[in-house]
Parts: C-alpha cells; sequence; structure tokens
C-alpha cells in the first residue's frame, strides 16, 4: 500500500502544525476569517484538523455530498474560495512541506471547488 | 541605552500581559473603594491588546469595578489569586490565566498583574481531542472491515485453519486418519426443465444448499465445496470428532427428509443420490492467492463412488462406516459391487436412525 502524504509529512505531528497555523491565518483574513468568527474554538479546531488530515489522504474523509450540504448555506464565493487555497499553500510552505505534495493539495482543494462555491 | 529603558523594553515585548492596577482612585479618600474606580498605572502591549484597552484610563474588557473590589476585599491569605477568562481581541478566542498579587508601596496598594496565554494549549487538547475521536473511528472502520474479511475466510476455511494462516502465513496439509464424508448430487440435472434458466437454477440451488449449510453446522460438520449441483461436507475436519460417522449419516438423513419435504411443495422436483464414506483423508488449503480448503484421498474417493452407486433419493454406504453406525441406523444391503479402487465392496442404503428422532 503506498503512504498517504498524510503519513510521508508524518501524521498527526506535521498535521498539528499546520492546523494551529492555518487556523491563525484563516481568522486573520479579512476575506474569511468571518466565516469562522464566533464559531467555538473547540469545535473550530475539529473542523480544521479534520479539514487538513482529510486534504492529506489521512483519516476522515468527507463525501462531496457532506462538503456541499456543509457549506451552501454560506453562499461562498470565488474569491473567498481562493484565499482558503492560498491561505492553506502558504501555511504548507512554511511549515516545510514540499512542492509536490503541495501541489497535491491543492489539486484535491480544487478538486472539491464546485461543491463549496455557491455564489 | 539605560537599564530602566531596557527594562521598559522588555516588559513591552514579552508574551505576557503585565499590568499594574491601583485598585482605589489615589485623588479619592482612604478606606472603602472609591467610586471613580481603580486606575490602571501600567499595562505592557500584550496586555492592552488582549483587553482593547485604549487610554490609560480605562481597564477595557478586563475585570470590571466590582470584581476588582471584590478581590480587594478578600483576605489577604487568598492573594495572589488565579482567575481564567476568555478574551476576544480579534476573531480568535483567547483563554488567558490571570495571576494576581498585591502590594503596598507607602502604605498605598497595588495589584500586579500577570496574564499568560494558554490558548494554544487548550487549542491542542482539542486537536488532540479531536485527532483521537477521528483515530478510534477509524479503527472500529478497520476493525469492522476486518471482521467482514475473516467472514469471507471462514467461507472458504475452517477457523482452525484461518488461524494456522493467519499465525504462520501457510498452513501444512493435514492427515486426518478418521473422518467421515458426505458427497450429493443431483439426478438428471441437466436434464431438468429448470436447467434452461440459470437465474432459476441458482435461485433454488442457493435455497437448497443454504439449508444444507444449516444442516451441516448443526451436526459440526464442515461444508468444504460445491461444485454445480454437487455438495460436499465433513465430519471429524479440522477437529477431530468420535461421533464423525454418526454425524455424517445424520446429516445425510436430514438432507434427504428436507429435499422430499421441499419437493412436496415445489414445483422443480429436486431428486438427489448421496453417498457417504469413512476413512483417511488429507485437509489442505490450495492455492496461494486463491485459497480453496479441500480434502483428499480414500474416505473422499469412497463418498464419491457411493453417491454414484446411490439410487434416486437414497444414500449409500459401505465398510468402514456402516459398522461404526450400525446398531444406531438401520442399514439394508443393496447390492454387491466393483469398486473402482476399493475391489469389490457390499454396499448398503442408511434408511433411517433406530428409535427417535434425528435431533
Amino acid at each position: 500500500m503506498t503512504q498517504s502524504v498524510f503519513q510521508q509529512l508524518g501524521g498527526f505531528k506535521a498535521v498539528s502544525g499546520i492546523v494551529m497555523e492555518f487556523y491563525e491565518r484563516v481568522l486573520d483574513s479579512d476575506i474569511v476569517g468571518d466565516f469562522f468568527d464566533g464559531i467555538d474554538m473547540p469545535q473550530m479546531i475539529d473542523h480544521q484538523t479534520k479539514f487538513v488530515a482529510s486534504l492529506l489522504g489521512g483519516p476522515a474523509s468527507y463525501t462531496n455530498e457532506q462538503l456541499r450540504k456543509a457549506h451552501q448555506h454560506l453562499s461562498i464565493n470565488a474569491e473567498q474560495f481562493n484565499e482558503i487555497c492560498k491561505i492553506l499553500d502558504g501555511t504548507l510552505a512554511d511549515q516545510g512541506i514540499g512542492p509536490d505534495e503541495r501541489k497535491f493539495v491543492e489539486e484535491e482543494f480544487e478538486k472539491r471547488r464546485s461543491f463549496i462555491v455557491s455564489h | 541605552m539605560s537599564l530602566e529603558l531596557i527594562n521598559q523594553r522588555l516588559m513591552q515585548s514579552v508574551q505576557v500581559g503585565i499590568a499594574i492596577i491601583n485598585p482605589q482612585n489615589p485623588t479619592g479618600p482612604i478606606g472603602p473603594l472609591d467610586p471613580l474606580g481603580p486606575v490602571l498605572v501600567f499595562a505592557n502591549d500584550s496586555f492592552k491588546l488582549w483587553f482593547k484597552i485604549e487610554d490609560e484610563h480605562s481597564l477595557g474588557t478586563f475585570l470590571d469595578n466590582g470584581q476588582i473590589a471584590e478581590i480587594v476585599a478578600e483576605p489577604p491569605e487568598v492573594i495572589p489569586k488565579n482567575i481564567e477568562v476568555n478574551a476576544k481581541p480579534k476573531r480568535r478566542e483567547l483563554f488567558l490565566s490571570i495571576d494576581i498579587s498585591h502590594f503596598d508601596i507607602n502604605g498605598e496598594p497595588f495589584l500586579f498583574i500577570e496574564v499568560q496565554n494558554q490558548t494554544r494549549k487548550k487549542e491542542l487538547e482539542a486537536m488532540i481531542n479531536s485527532y483521537a475521536k477521528m483515530m478510534e473511528r477509524n479503527e472500529r472502520e478497520l476493525k469492522r472491515e476486518k471482521e467482514r474479511a475473516e467472514k469471507l475466510l471462514l467461507n472458504i476455511m475452517p477457523k482452525s485453519v484461518l488461524a494456522e494462516l493467519k499465525e504462520f502465513g501457510v498452513t501444512a496439509p493435514t492427515k486426518y486418519e478418521d473422518a467421515s464424508v458426505v458427497m450429493l448430487d443431483f439426478v438428471s440435472f441437466t436434464e431438468m426443465d429448470i436447467a434452461a434458466d440459470p437465474a432459476a437454477v441458482i435461485t433454488e440451488l442457493n435455497d437448497i444448499f443454504t439449508n444444507f449449510d444449516r444442516i451441516v453446522e448443526q451436526f459440526g460438520c464442515e461444508r468444504i465445496k460445491t461444485i454445480g449441483d454437487a455438495y460436499m461436507a465433513v465430519s471429524g475436519v479440522p477437529e477431530a470428532d468420535p461421533d464423525h460417522a454418526r454425524n455424517i449419516a445424520k446429516v445425510a438423513l436430514l438432507m434427504i427428509h428436507y429435499l422430499e419435504r421441499r419437493n412436496n411443495t415445489h414445483k422443480t422436483q429436486w431428486l438427489a443420490r448421496i453417498g457417504i464414506a469413512s476413512g483417511q483423508l488429507i485437509g489442505s488449503i490450495v492455492g496461494i492467492h486463491k485459497y480453496v480448503y479441500d480434502i483428499f484421498g480414500p474416505a473422499v474417493n469412497l463418498a464419491t463412488r457411493m453417491e454414484h452407486s446411490a439410487q434416486t433419493m437414497n444414500i449409500a454406504v459401505c465398510s468402514p462406516m456402516k459398522e461404526q453406525i450400525e446398531g444406531e441406523f438401520e442399514v439394508t444391503f443393496k447390492s454387491n459391487e466393483e469398486i473402482k479402487g476399493f475391489g469389490n465392496t457390499d454396499i448398503y442404503t442408511l434408511d433411517s436412525i433406530i428409535g427417535g428422532s434425528i435431533n
């Protein structure tokens, strides 16, 4: 069995660093930060951990239908989607993730665009 | 740079919130707390940021005057005091741990406030929690998957053989000195009307073989395989069983009984011939990627020959199995035949169990 990017990066240890940093940057962003304002911290962390783990091919994975249901009421536009993509890529780069893995994550992310962007 | 300046810079830059509060307005009367409230004497950048302090005269979102009054009013032994609060300077919620101690300067009381940012710790805790739950869920799914795979494997090999395969990666062919085999085949299967409709054949055979499986299981026997319309089961493999001959005899009788009852209520008449035999056999897994557990040897061959020799809806048996079950089962002499590989053999028909029911 080939290792997932998640395992290659070192599993939880790598993901925790990414999640913390990503969480901070998303909240700081004026384009997407408001989506996460007012959400309670454990829930937010839970969301981010699963999100990052599943993008890297780790344990949690969402079906496209679950993603669509979770996002449709937020009427997310393309700019906001791109912003998250940019923040994620920046976070991964700063956490020392190589270009190949980042490209993999970006492609995984892009695949789900139509289920997230609704506006 | 003077030492004082260094101190000041240091105080401003540390990741700890530091503040000094004079709980009573120094212009007010000494004694009870002044209605004008406490005064912030000093606050570093972290403190100001966390509690949204914009000018020196306000405590921002830090404890209100009433809370400070309560702290001051408490007896000295409960100070230093620790309080945990949440703050939200921007979108991010912070978890702060506040230590309050007090000191006097010229008889005037001051509160020294030290605030540690526990957010990361709390976040990490939440993350570990979330991750652990994720792993637990995954583990449960893996376990279910494993059970499903095991169940499938148990369909093609006995439990003890699977255990051996799991432990050692291989299984050795095992010789069983004394076991019994039942072989069943349907008569004129290819000429039956239903044979023209493969889907119907499979449905009916599935129903019949499922019922045979139940019977086989009831007597602790193992179904080895089905080939087309033939069905083979064994007793005494992989665990030796002194009752193997009696078990197989009972299975054979119940199979006939089941078919008779089924034929009474169904259009398609399934007529079987059954051969049973005891003796030596070898059980082994055959194949590397496509596992099949199979049995070989004299007992298997003899059961096959008996089945060929049996009349429709009859069970054929010969020595040594006949001797093993005699006394408990009714057998009738049928014929003496030349059996390939076994020579001249007396063949008997197994009719019924003596006195009482099979179950």
